[in-house]
């Protein structure tokens, strides 16, 4: 018999969504393996652009809006437990934020959106449309073109680098293993467990999360699950540091706090390829530069393409595969947002097995019925 | 406002114009070919010939007769119809050989049928702590100030490091009337015994050799004191917050020199950027400690239409950077039909030979200055990543948490992510994750390279009209 490594779970993806609940996991005491593949790998949190949304979030499921609400009222205490742990301050504000309109279609068709959410949204938190004179009260030297712009007050954002490397390092003093370039290949029953084939080795445990983002269509297979995400593409442009002129997130444009502008929002239907493309690169900094003309003189540092991990409806999956108990499925394309959800209700029904109601909406029997396309 | 290309705007583009460069432009055009050369600089030279014709110094002289051999290129350069592009940063190239041009502020794409990059190479960075002090910098850095500004600095100067280049750029300073404290010398002495046994292949270009021997004398004739085998570098600041003086050891004894000015050197490495942003394949070169892009004996890669020529395909210097700017243009005119793959073979059998001339000095070049193993894995303290401060000791922390290669370290720690996009770290923090893991450098790898390649403005970029393959 091969030399196999033993735990309570093994997590299959060390990006944000893998981390967050080997962290929740680590914190009730379990002890966890994460098996990660090495330093190139298609990831999704390295796109990622750091905002802490709930105002796009749950378009036709009431679900959803709750569990976004639910993610972003436990995000405070969630960045302190972070920052007392690992000592990493993952900059998480709340300032509410904007999603900019650059024409009257395109206000026409955000609000409808708003109106769809806003009617499942609790009082308190209601996406509203506000006029360009509104958004400029709170955005100097907002461009002619901005037409109007959608809003929340519970929007804000985080640097989605610290908060990943502050999940790592609490995985890690929590007594996490977190193992880097064992991509794993395979999943089959053994002796009242799972045995995970990896390129290094194999592990077993009683229960196994797959939290492997574009893989997960790899493992869903051998469960007997259809395909259950597909790659998005995503652009975004990093400029060299500014001094402080936006102190609030908007959808497709964010200053980090060290003065560096992030900007994307491009949904390029592709395959696999995470090249930039020029095409997509150069429309980008169009809406940027209409939307805030300031932008013109700045430099780029550079730009990048990451893929998004979604469902065929937008909405995370979680699922414990039929027949397979203790095997849980795991995605969203809402990695940090959801950040908290993940570490604190998802790794209490990993840990203790029972599917809290609020989860059911988002099992793959829905995919089930619709296919992936 | 200018156009998108919507279809080959040259035959061949040849992006540098140092020796490679201007050979490939001169070689392609002679056959015929629509050539565009581009360069950052206001003219063709490239950093070795830097200001060929055009020196501010008043004695130039002073730069030695190799330089004036950039000259005579300049010169065949001008008996051709090229269309020439100086002052223009290049910030964007892709696999379907579009270029995205920066001139005067102006935003440009041309296309080429073949591309010909001849971006040679970039010194190696030289993290010692207190690297990032004010008055401290390349030697190369230094002498682009000679060469193009004529600036002579008025404190006392340092050169510290290993490789050709330093007693060279040391005896320039000489020349031009610098005061040089030291020359202080990085040289493991072991490296003297293992360079030994190329000895007898590197005399076949012994130009090269009675050229260093001839330099070094002339340093100590005057009475520049030359420290060598020093190890443990360091700079300190003064109460200015400048450099004010090197601290190292050699033998058992700890050292300082007080200094004004410090030139850090420890030779030069291909500079990979277009071709990382390109993803072509590249190798490691155990000796040079450096990777180059994987090329035939024409220059080709493994991206169909794109050639490199000259130091950045691997370090030769600039004399071998001539022959292989002329092969990989005799490969272009051959893909592109205009000559006979016999034809190309017969021109290029003299540069063929010459190559392997100035090749065989290598082996004992690269063996004798290889870089001291503390300066290619420095200590805790010492700032790697000078854009977002990061240091080696940060670096092997993420190491201790799973990181296994330089994208992942990014992600932790933000190396590699400011405005040199990781030209002055990617090499040190993959050689400090390398040693930490225990494994070689290919199992390391380095930063993905995204554009722009150089900075643009948003404002710049927007100005350019949508390809229309991409905008579908």
């Amino acid at each position: 018999m091969p030399q196999q490594t033993t735990r309570d779970v093994v997590i299959v993806g060390g990006g944000l969504i893998g981390a967050a609940v080997g962290f929740g996991l680590q914190r009730r005491g379990l002890s966890t393996v994460i098996l990660d593949e090495g330093d190139v790998a298609f990831r999704a949190a390295r796109g990622n652009f750091g905002l802490v949304w709930i105002q796009s979030k749950g378009s036709g499921s009431p679900d959803y809006v709750a569990w976004t609400r639910r993610a972003v009222d436990a995000w405070p205490d969630f960045a302190a437990e972070l920052a007392d742990l690992t000592g990493i301050d993952v900059g998480y504000r709340r300032p509410g934020g904007f999603h900019l309109c650059l024409s009257q279609a395109e206000v026409e068709q955000r609000g409808q959106m708003a109106q769809r959410v806003s009617r499942h949204q609790r009082e308190d938190g209601k996406t509203v449309m506000v006029d360009a004179a509104a958004v400029r009260e709170r955005v100097a030297g907002l461009g002619e073109a901005v037409v109007g712009a959608s809003y929340n007050p519970l929007d804000g954002d985080c640097s989605s680098l610290a908060l990943f490397r502050a999940l790592h390092e609490g995985y890690a003093r929590l007594g996490g293993t977190y193992r880097p370039a064992t991509a794993a290949r395979s999943i089959r029953t053994a002796g009242g467990a799972y045995r995970i084939e990896t390129d290094a080795g194999a592990f077993a445990a009683p229960k196994v999360v797959f939290a492997s983002g574009l893989g997960l269509n790899h493992f869903a297979a051998q469960v007997g699950l259809p395909p259950l995400v597909r790659a998005q593409k995503g652009q975004i442009i990093v400029t060299e540091r500014m001094r402080p002129f936006l102190d609030l997130p908007i959808s497709q444009i964010r200053q980090t706090p060290d003065g560096t502008v992030l900007i994307g929002d491009t949904k390029e239907e592709v395959g696999f390829d995470t090249a930039s493309t020029m095409g997509g690169m150069i429309e980008l900094a169009q809406r940027a530069v209409r939307a805030l003309p300031r932008l013109a003189d700045t430099r780029i540092i550079r730009s990048w393409g990451a893929l998004r991990v979604l469902t065929a409806d937008g909405l995370p999956l979680y699922e414990e595969a039929a027949g397979w108990p203790g095997v849980f499925f795991l995605t969203s394309h809402s990695g940090v947002t959801l950040a908290p959800a993940h570490a604190i209700a998802i790794a209490q029904w990993v840990a203790a097995g029972e599917m809290p109601d609020e989860l059911q909406a988002f099992s793959a029997t829905r995919v089930q019925a619709e296919k992936v396309a | 406002m200018s156009l998108p290309a919507p279809c080959p705007t040259h035959d061949l583009i040849v992006v540098g114009a140092g020796p490679a460069g201007m050979a490939a432009a001169e070689c392609a055009a002679g056959l015929g070919l629509s050539v565009a050369l581009v360069d950052e600089q206001p003219r063709p030279g490239g950093q070795i010939y830097r200001a060929t014709g055009a020196s501010p110094l008043a004695d130039a002289s002073i730069l030695g007769p190799d330089y004036q051999r950039g000259a005579a290129l300049v010169e065949a350069l001008s008996r051709h119809r090229i269309e020439c592009f100086y002052n223009a940063t290049v910030w964007q190239v892709t696999r379907d050989r579009e270029i995205g041009l920066l001139v005067q502020g102006q935003t440009r794409l041309l296309q080429g049928r073949a591309i010909i990059l001849a971006t040679g190479a970039m010194e190696r960075p030289v993290p010692i702590p207190g690297w990032t002090l004010p008055g401290v910098m390349t030697a190369g850095a230094g002498q682009i100030l000679l060469k193009s500004a004529g600036l002579m600095p008025s404190a006392s100067v340092v050169i510290a490091g290993s490789g050709p280049l330093l007693f060279l750029i040391a005896w320039q300073y000489v020349q031009a009337g610098v005061t040089i404290a030291a020359v202080v010398e990085t040289t493991p002495h072991g490296n003297y015994l293992r360079a030994l046994r190329h000895l007898g292949r590197a005399l076949k270009a012994n130009e090269y050799l009675r050229k260093g021997v001839a330099l070094i004398a002339g340093l100590k004739r005057a009475g520049i004191p030359i420290l060598r085998n020093a190890r443990h570098l360091r700079a300190e600041a003064g109460a200015d917050g400048r450099v004010a003086r090197l601290h190292f050891r050699t033998g058992n004894r700890d050292r300082s020199i007080e200094c004004g000015l410090l030139l850090l050197h420890q030779g030069v490495v291909p500079n990979t950027q277009i071709t990382r942003a390109l993803d072509c394949s590249h190798d490691w070169d155990a000796l040079q400690r450096c990777w180059r892009p994987r090329v035939n004996e024409w220059g080709a890669t493994d991206v169909p239409g794109l050639w490199v020529a000259g130091d950045g395909a691997g370090i030769a210097g600039a004399r071998a950077a001539e022959h292989s700017g002329r092969l990989a243009a005799l490969d272009a005119a051959r893909l592109l039909d205009r000559i006979q793959p016999s034809e190309r073979d017969e021109k290029a059998a003299p540069d063929k030979a010459a190559l392997a001339h100035h090749g065989a000095v290598r082996p004992f070049l690269d063996t004798l200055y290889a870089s001291a193993p503390d300066i290619l894995v420095p200590s805790d303290d010492t700032i790697l990543c000078r854009c977002e401060e990061v240091t080696a000791g940060d670096i092997r922390h993420f190491v201790a948490l799973g990181c296994q290669g330089p994208n992942q370290a990014k992600i932790f720690g933000r190396s590699g992510m400011g405005p040199c996009q990781g030209r002055l770290c990617g090499l040190t923090v993959a050689e400090v994750i390398a040693d930490a893991r225990g494994v070689p450098m290919e199992e390391v790898g380095y930063y993905r390279i995204r554009p722009p390649i150089k900075p643009i403005t948003l404002g710049q970029l927007a100005d350019l009209d949508i390809p229309q393959e991409a905008a579908e």
